[in-house]
């Protein structure tokens, strides 16, 4: 049992250190100035908003227009029962824009472009594309992993962004059959509640995933050694490796913000 | 004698925990076109990994034009890798991109060429190496002998002092073959590129190379011109070459 959890501990730790590295190596080459592949690497960044952001857009509205409802509805309605009607623009603040804009939006992401990334590094790998790329002196951090990390991040924060819109205005309008609330009362309450700091740890927490998430699945994806078997365990890996990440920086950052 | 290119010295590498190459010695000059002979797992695949600084050898030395893989930084082997050319025995083309593209990256990446002076030369090589009809095919719709021959032009493309080619007959029938020795012969004279290719098999190509180097088992069997190899007296040799 010792040995097990000592071996675990180690694999753990390895594999943040990997993932830590490959995510500094990332980050670095986002911010060299060098020429090379300029135009090529845009286009792979461009390719990836396309795919993470602009793809993502109906699958994000619907699910922030069903949880904005399904909140606001309930809020709306339990609320005012205890006297504490006034609290519903907070609740919004909250739930919404603190803590499941972000982490709803990433998990959307972890599950169509994480997997995405994951599964197509490791086809490449298998197709020995990678190993093409390396021998034509193609830098796979600046092709493969840079541009993934910077195309995710900003669609990240462009989701959570929409997300929470679509959530707190789209929600309050399907909810409005249901509630009596004029709509100029709730939005001149969230306009209230809302601060400059509220944007600020959506968009640091969106930053956060987004990065988390690319490099996590960029480092499964790169981890396939050769067999086609290992592409789904290695998407597998990926998958509940970034949602526990995004997790615990969640509740990082959101401890940090409210100490 | 010209400028060695490629030195292997007392070179000993393994694959997945295996030692697949052994004590093998031997230099490979600039211009000079050499066949790496032997049978499946007879390791010439590594050695020609080797010989192109994409692995670092467990022992012994490697060096290729001038440097030593083993100790190059990032940068330097990115450098050195832009100078040698590596034809896989899968085409390993980019999945995502078109034939014309997959041929462009070098480059697009490497080189600050106007985009029509790269469809220029990307044209050329796809022409030259017969594949110039499936420039806007993806690689999933090609044979794969003219996937092959979109990898051989990729390789070329960046005119490499080196050019290897991993399993060179592989997916070519007798007319790609006739077509592939045409290419690499037209290519050693247009320009000065050395030439590494591993062989398999008896072919008419080892005709048009200047050195055969046998391989059995990881260990150098016998290095001679292709008119002598028939006659070497060793039993691998002489099995390969169905003289015996």
């Amino acid at each position: 049992m010792i040995a097990w959890t000592g071996r675990k501990t180690v694999e753990g730790l390895e594999f943040a250190a990997a993932v830590l590295d490959l995510g500094l190596r990332a980050f670095r080459e986002l911010f060299s100035p060098a020429r090379r592949g300029r135009g090529e690497v845009f286009r792979v960044v461009t390719r990836q908003i396309l795919f993470t952001g602009v793809d993502a857009l109906p699958v994000v509205g619907a699910i922030a227009l069903m949880l904005g409802l399904i909140i606001i509805i309930q809020a709306g309605t339990t609320l005012p029962q205890v006297g504490a009607g006034a609290f519903l623009a907070k609740i919004i603040e909250l739930t919404v824009v603190h803590e499941l804009g972000p982490l709803l939006t990433a998990f959307i992401v972890i599950w169509r472009s994480g997997t995405a990334i994951c599964t197509e590094l490791g086809n490449m790998q298998v197709g020995q594309e990678i190993a093409a790329l390396d021998a034509m002196g193609i830098s796979l951090i600046r092709f493969l992993v840079m541009p993934r990390v910077a195309g995710v991040i900003v669609a990240m924060v462009c989701l959570t962004i929409y997300f929470d819109l679509i959530a707190i205005v789209g929600g309050f309008l399907v909810a409005k059959i249901h509630l009596t609330i004029p709509i100029q009362v709730y939005l001149a309450e969230i306009e209230e509640v809302l601060s400059a700091s509220d944007i600020l740890i959506t968009v640091i927490k969106s930053v956060l995933f987004g990065f988390t998430i690319a490099v996590i699945c960029c480092h499964h994806g790169l981890s396939v050694v050769g067999a086609t078997t290992e592409v789904p365990q290695q998407t597998t890996w990926a998958m509940l490796n970034t949602v526990t990440a995004c997790l615990v920086l969640d509740i990082i950052v959101s401890v940090g913000f409210y100490l | 004698m010209s400028e060695a290119v490629i030195t292997l010295d007392r070179v000993s590498a393994s694959e997945r925990d295996q030692t697949l190459v052994e004590d093998i010695s031997f230099t490979v000059h600039r211009g000079e076109a050499v066949a790496l002979v032997g049978s499946n797992a007879s390791g010439k695949g590594l050695v020609l990994r080797l010989c192109a600084g994409l692995e670092a050898p467990a022992s012994g030395t490697v060096r290729v034009l001038g440097a030593d893989p083993a100790r190059a930084t990032e940068e330097q082997l990115l450098a050195l890798r832009q100078r040698v050319g590596f034809v896989f025995a899968k085409p390993a083309l980019i999945s995502n991109m078109t034939v014309f593209n997959n041929v462009a990256l070098p480059l697009r990446y490497h080189t600050v060429f106007p985009e029509t002076e790269i469809r220029e030369r990307v044209l050329a090589r796809l022409t030259e190496c017969g594949v110039d009809a499936f420039r806007d095919r993806m690689p999933a719709d090609l044979m794969l002998g003219d996937a092959r021959q979109a990898a051989l032009a990729r390789a070329m493309v960046m005119d490499p002092d080196i050019l290897c080619v991993d399993e060179v007959l592989l997916g070519l029938d007798a007319d790609e073959l006739v077509r592939l020795r045409k290419i690499l012969e037209r290519y050693r004279r247009a320009g000065r590129p050395t030439i590494v290719a591993t062989v398999n098999a008896p072919t008419s190509l080892l005709r048009a190379m200047d050195r055969l180097i046998l391989l059995q088992d990881g260990r150098l069997v016998a290095a001679c011109p292709p008119a002598e190899a028939p006659l070497l007296d060793d039993p691998m040799v002489q099995v390969f070459f169905g003289s015996q």
